[in-house]
């Protein structure tokens, strides 16, 4: 079973996000923000195969700032180098996430075609 | 010498110009004679009167009058004096002239000192010379009177005439001063006037309409240069028939057939004192009444501005001194539309930052808005697509029931499954009993017209399409936000393959540029899709006109190391009052007939992210222009002025 960890602080779209990877056969761990996101990834770390992570939600101090994704991401690569993660960009900060790739993500992926996502995932998984 | 009281010696009198004869005669006859002097013949006649002398001395030769005059003068009021001609005028005739006269005598010059008395005593002693043939002596000296007479009235009517003529010239010379004055002041007026004004059609309609009151002139006009500098264009004129020709937007080529034409070819004042006789000039049907004008160069530093024209229905009505005046109140008026001018770039350069401006902030807030509420669309087609699979699920589930005898043991997880998902909705609240209860009641019809399939699946249609027109602007609006790549391009390539693959009708684009058109510098695939959008608008804007027409055009700007680009359609044109809204988010002409209202306002954060301009030029029922201005690269900046 392959388990992916979302981290995204918009309800909705964690759970529709959610929904369409359960849908799609996979087990799916979920975070709002980078605290919660630290923590729920410690406790999983060996078990999470791919990474979704939102460019912009509340930071390690609890604080929204754009970018705080790539802080997370860092967190998450010190613990677990090998782990794909996708960025998602709300806004079009194309740059950002570039900077994303560039920091150890595999892709980034503009969100809204949920579809989309999936294939990416599916994607990135077949070439690891 | 006995001492004798002066008032008994006799009276001499010696009318003489020159001193030293005067001085000499007094030293002679002092102590014998009283002896009176004087220099002047007119004043000897009236000294000679109030003396009453015994003898007068008169010198010939003198100013004004000549001795032999003065003697006959004399002779009629002092009949009892002697009165001897002293003359150095040794000419035939000279004695006898002076004997007819009424001289008794005559005594030649130099004066001989050793005589002198001697004479002077015998003529006091009655001697008289004799003069043979008198009368014809007479009538020679009549004759010589008469001459000189003629020639005094001759030169004393040449006085008159000659101080006639002063006096008018006199005359006319404080008038002209008076009117130099006037016109000096009435320029300076002008100058106050206009200085302080700022609409410059205001200013120069001020500016004629003062040359014509304060000078009593017929007719004045200002023309000022058309941008081209081929023409002068009436921009204010005096009266009915400044008006007349205002209205008719009254404009004259700038060439040697016209004065005003002229004035600014020359850039110098010209001046027609009978326009009858000037074959050239420009014959104005609205000013008959014209006899003589000048026109005048409104000029700042070395440019010509325009020309001032003034009329007058009088001939020669022109001075220098006018032109002189006139001429200075055209220079100020120069000035003041200069700073007119100025000052109307200062406010449109003014009015330009602001507006776009304004749009960058609109775009900004409007892109944010919209990325707000493309976020929160984001789930929807997920949750549609879940939605249209539950429903197939169901239906499917509901086939399989009606195959009950068919599957037989089969369908027992189903019946499971469907047990659970009905309790769960009897859980949830959906009242599933009351439903079906329902449901058994209703004829077929009503049955049918509930679970309607297709109904179903349009709603789930409909959410889905709202849902990606939401975010399909969203993505237009990644367009112009998204990294940009400035780099040095062919426009003309660009433009080239545009029209190409817009599938366009065939002569319905005319494309024109210089072979060496330099490259632009900036985000090709942004631009393109400016230009895409542009071109698209312009088609779309012309659908059903069969004569539509796009003109793409790019050349080297103005504006030192840009290019130009300007597509110019025939379509029905931008009303003014839209002009500005156009570039704003979501303002669409096209109805529901698709476009977001995105397009234009796109291009416009485009282009000035790529450090160029956009604006508009329309008028209704006469097409579109749109000017996209770019920067040029930099490597065509410098092989361009290493050519230079």
């Amino acid at each position: 079973m392959t388990t992916v960890f979302l981290a995204d602080d918009e309800k909705l779209v964690r759970r529709s996000l959610e929904k369409t990877l359960l849908r799609a056969g996979y087990d799916v761990l979920l975070a709002s923000d980078c605290i919660s996101g630290g923590e729920v990834f410690a406790e999983n770390a060996d078990k999470v195969d791919i990474a979704i992570l939102d460019l912009n939600m509340p930071d390690f101090d609890g604080m929204p700032k754009p970018g705080a994704g790539l802080d997370l991401l860092a967190r998450l690569k010190e613990q677990k180098p090998s782990l794909p993660v996708i960025i998602l960009t709300a806004y079009d900060e194309v740059t950002k996430a570039k900077d994303a790739v560039s920091g150890g993500a595999s892709a980034f992926f503009v969100k809204g075609r949920e579809q989309g996502l999936v294939e990416l995932i599916q994607k990135i998984l077949a070439e690891a | 010498m006995n001492e004798t009281d002066p008032r008994l010696m006799p009276r001499v009198l010696y009318i003489e110009d020159d001193e030293n004869a005067r001085f000499l005669v007094r030293r002679l006859l002092q102590g014998k004679y009283l002896v009176l002097e004087t220099d002047d013949p007119l004043d000897g006649l009236s000294l000679a009167e109030d003396t009453q002398p015994n003898l007068v001395l008169i010198d010939e030769n003198m100013p004004h009058m000549k001795g032999s005059e003065v003697a006959t003068r004399l002779r009629k009021t002092l009949p009892e004096a002697r009165l001897v001609i002293v003359s150095a005028e040794s000419s035939e005739g000279a004695r006898e002239r002076a004997l007819v006269a009424g001289a008794v005598g005559f005594i030649s010059k130099p004066i001989n000192v050793d005589t002198f008395v001697e004479q002077v005593d015998s003529f006091l002693d009655g001697k008289r010379e004799e003069l043979e043939e008198a009368e014809q002596h007479m009538q020679a000296y009549q004759e010589e009177l008469v001459e000189r007479f003629e020639g005094n009235v001759r030169q004393l009517t040449q006085t008159i005439e000659r101080n006639r003529y002063l006096l008018a010239q006199n005359n006319n010379m404080i008038a002209m001063l008076e009117r130099r004055q006037m016109l000096l002041e009435a320029a300076a007026r002008v100058g106050q006037a206009v200085t302080s004004i700022l609409d410059i059609d205001d200013l120069l309609m001020q500016t004629v309409d003062i040359i014509c009151s304060e000078f009593e002139f017929y007719y004045s006009g200002i023309f000022l240069l058309s941008d081209d500098k081929h023409w002068a264009e009436l921009r204010a004129g005096y009266g009915d028939a400044g008006k007349e020709m205002m209205r008719a937007d009254f404009r004259l080529p700038v060439d040697r057939n016209s004065m005003i034409g002229l004035s600014i070819l020359e850039k110098k004042g010209q001046l027609t004192a009978d326009v009858e006789a000037q074959e050239s000039r420009f014959k104005n049907p609205y000013l008959k009444d014209t006899r003589s004008e000048i026109a005048l160069p409104l000029m700042v530093k070395s440019q010509v501005l325009g020309a001032l024209t003034v009329q007058s229905d009088q001939l020669s009505a022109f001075a220098e001194e006018d032109v002189t005046a006139l001429q200075s109140m055209a220079d100020q008026v120069a000035i003041a539309i200069n700073n007119a001018r100025l000052l109307q770039e200062l406010e449109n350069a003014n009015n330009e930052l602001v507006r776009t401006k304004t749009f960058e902030a609109i775009a900004t807030a409007t892109g944010e808005a919209i990325h707000w509420v493309g976020n929160k669309a984001a789930p929807i087609p997920g949750s549609t697509q879940r939605l249209r699979e539950d429903f197939s699920n169901l239906l499917a589930m509901l086939s399989l029931l009606r195959k009950r005898e068919q599957h037989g043991a089969e369908l027992e997880a189903l019946d499971e499954a469907v047990q659970d998902l009905l309790e769960e909705a009897n859980e949830r609240g959906l009242k599933l009993d009351e439903l079906a209860s329902a449901l058994l009641s209703y004829p077929p019809k009503r049955l049918m017209a509930l679970l309607d399939i297709e109904s179903t699946l349009e709603d789930l249609q409909i959410i889905e399409h709202s849902a990606e027109i939401i975010l399909g602007i969203k993505e237009d609006m990644i367009g112009p936000a998204r990294q940009r790549k400035p780099a040095s391009f062919s426009l003309a390539e660009m433009l080239t393959t545009l029209v190409n693959n817009m599938g366009l009708p065939k002569d319905a684009v005319e494309t024109q540029w210089p072979g060496d058109l330099p490259h632009a510098f900036g985000d090709a695939r942004q631009i393109e899709q400016v230009f895409n959008n542009l071109v698209k608008n312009a088609w779309e804007a012309m659908e059903g006109q069969t004569d539509a027409k796009i003109w793409i055009d790019a050349r080297i700007a103005d504006e030192p190391d840009h290019l130009l680009v300007t597509i110019k359609d025939n379509g029905p044109g931008i009303p003014a009052g839209i002009q500005e809204k156009i570039w704003v988010s979501f303002f669409t002409t096209k109805g529901d007939r698709g476009g977001t209202g995105l397009g234009l306002s796109a291009c416009m954060q485009i282009v000035n992210q790529n450090n160029g301009k956009i604006w508009l030029q329309s008028e209704s029922g006469r097409g579109a222009t749109f000017f996209v201005l770019l920067p040029m690269a930099n490597n065509q900046l410098s092989s361009r002025r290493k050519q230079l």
